[in-house]
């Protein structure tokens, strides 16, 4: 299938500040993308230049098919965006900022009003329909960004930070409504939360400084070396020497629940060597299980290493 | 249309639910009722010359207020990245501003249009030189908030716009003193940038092409830097 969206070597520079730098991704229909990256690692740049708000300083961007510098219009016509921090007219009511969003969207009378109510229903809403702007707490303002870029039924939805301020509930509603959209609309999602992106996100970028480190962050963190969870009972050095010289073993760590992490070369044969060098050494042994992928591992490696080769 | 129906509609909408739209209105009203009775009284004479050239000084110090908050705001709010990555074009947003604030004057004209009504029902006052001075003062009108809708675009703080805005009117306002002291060609030049020369004619009952050219000009100018203003991001 074509890519909906195609970045070819995008830059942006603020005066003598770079803050993206050749940053080139495809992106097909229907995916979910998380965009990860550290506070100020050009995140909101990389969207707003998607949205056709700024203009990159070097590079191209189409989305579906259309320049998003030339034929803007059109790439409008095509996107939902939610901006960082949610900006909202304040003087209006829920209801009536939303009516207006729809139709400067095209929407006649009818079909705006139906699409409104589609979009407070989607967000829980109903309450605060008429309820001024300036009045909302955080969290509902983000709802009301979110629901502005659900009107017209956009393909493409540019979410920066969208569960920013949001409750737990309403974390947990908003990740299944951005799930929900997989395979149906394609969606980017900035967040500086590693746990929310790897929830909803079909496949994670990610940011570091300007520069794209990985497309598919989640990949690498599947074939990165398994690490795996053991608990046993003794002295901390001595359990630590012992796992330490079963063959294959890089590292072992001593994780905050007195548990220890250990990273090995994969190879088959692995867990029962290491229950077994344990238990020959008279420890107990209480747990060992492999690891979750740990896309957290893998986006501290990537910046560490970045920040170090910079 | 339709999206430019709604622009225009919730640019009047927040005109008029801000205050400002009514201070200025209170305070026109105020400050003209007073100034029409007493030079009624004082000159028992059936003319609004003297209403016109009031008005437009106060025009000059009204219109920064009016603009001020149009485009400044929304930089200030970031509400533009909203209105900008929407399907509607720059200059739909500065028209449709400009248009709101334009009507906000248009109200003030025709609420002043008591007096004229006044001069009509209890004497014989000469109808052209009303008819000329409010189109004069309209045309006027279109000019500065044309100007006042640029130095918005150009500010993310209202009060910078303002006062940026008043100090051009100022300047324009006066600049053909000293446009007679340059010499010639320069003086020509100068002076026929000045407001109050190409008001006068219009308060006293001549109009001219050029005189209406001049603020239609003005208008223009500044809807088009406006939105060159909008798309410099």
């Amino acid at each position: 299938m074509d890519p909906i969206i195609v970045a070819d070597r995008l830059g942006k520079s603020y005066g003598p500040r770079v803050a993206l730098r050749d940053v080139s991704f495809a992106i097909a229909p229907g995916e979910v993308i998380g965009l990860l990256g550290p506070n100020g690692s050009g995140k909101s740049t990389l969207l707003r230049i998607l949205a056709g708000y700024l203009p990159p300083s070097v590079g191209q961007v189409r989305l579906a098919g259309l320049d998003v510098v030339r034929e803007a219009f059109a790439v409008h016509q095509r996107i939902g965006y939610v901006p960082e921090d949610a900006p909202l007219y304040d003087g209006m009511r829920v209801a009536e900022f939303l009516r207006f969003m729809a139709r400067i969207k095209g929407l006649r009378q009818v079909a705006a009003a139906r699409a409104v109510g589609a979009a407070i229903e989607a967000l829980s809403l109903g309450a605060m329909r008429e309820a001024p702007i300036f009045r909302l707490s955080r969290g509902y303002r983000q709802r009301v960004a979110i629901a502005q870029a659900l009107l017209g039924d956009p393909p493409v939805l540019l979410l920066d930070e969208p569960t920013n301020a949001l409750d737990a509930f309403q974390v947990i509603g908003v990740r299944e409504l951005i799930s929900g959209f997989a395979g149906r609309r394609t969606v980017i999602v900035a967040s500086h939360v590693l746990a929310e992106i790897g929830r909803m996100a079909t496949r994670t970028m990610m940011l570091v400084d300007g520069r794209l480190l990985t497309q598919d962050a989640m990949a690498l963190a599947a074939a990165a070396a398994p690490r795996l969870r053991v608990r046993a009972a003794g002295s901390v050095e001595a359990v630590r020497a012992c796992l330490a010289a079963v063959a294959g073993v890089r590292e072992v760590e001593l994780a905050a629940d007195g548990s220890f992490r250990v990273a090995a070369a994969p190879r088959p044969g692995l867990e029962p060597d290491l229950a077994a060098a344990l238990v020959g050494a008279g420890f107990a042994l209480s747990e060992l299980a492999p690891e979750a992928a740990d896309l957290e591992a893998v986006f501290l490696d990537l910046t560490r290493a970045r920040r170090a080769a910079a | 249309m339709n999206r430019f129906a709604a622009l225009l509609g919730k640019e009047t909408r927040a005109l008029f639910t801000s205050s400002v739209a009514y201070v200025v209105l209170a305070a026109f009203l105020l400050i003209m009722g007073y100034s029409f009775s007493l030079t009624l009284f004082l000159t028992h004479t059936p003319s609004l010359v003297h209403v016109f050239f009031q008005i437009y000084v106060l025009f000059l110090l009204t219109v920064p207020v009016i603009t001020m908050r149009t485009l400044a705001e929304e930089r200030r709010q970031r509400t533009l990245e909203l209105l900008l990555t929407a399907p509607v074009t720059e200059a739909q947003v500065v028209v449709a501003k400009y248009l709101a604030s334009l009507g906000l004057i248009a109200l003030m004209l025709a609420l002043s249009s008591v007096y004229a009504l006044l001069l009509g029902l209890f004497g014989a006052p000469e109808w052209g030189p009303i008819v000329s001075g409010y189109v004069g003062l309209l045309l006027l009108g279109a000019g500065l908030v044309g100007v006042g809708v640029f130095t918005s675009a150009l500010a993310a703080n209202q009060v910078v716009a303002a006062l940026v805005s008043l100090s051009l009117f100022l300047l324009f306002w006066i600049i053909d003193q000293f446009g007679y002291l340059l010499p010639d060609p320069y003086n020509a030049l100068v002076t026929n940038l000045s407001l109050s020369v190409h008001f006068k004619p219009f308060a006293t009952g001549s109009v001219y092409l050029s005189d209406a050219g001049f603020f239609i000009s003005m208008a223009l100018l500044g809807n088009l830097l406006a939105v060159r203003a909008l798309g410099r991001r």
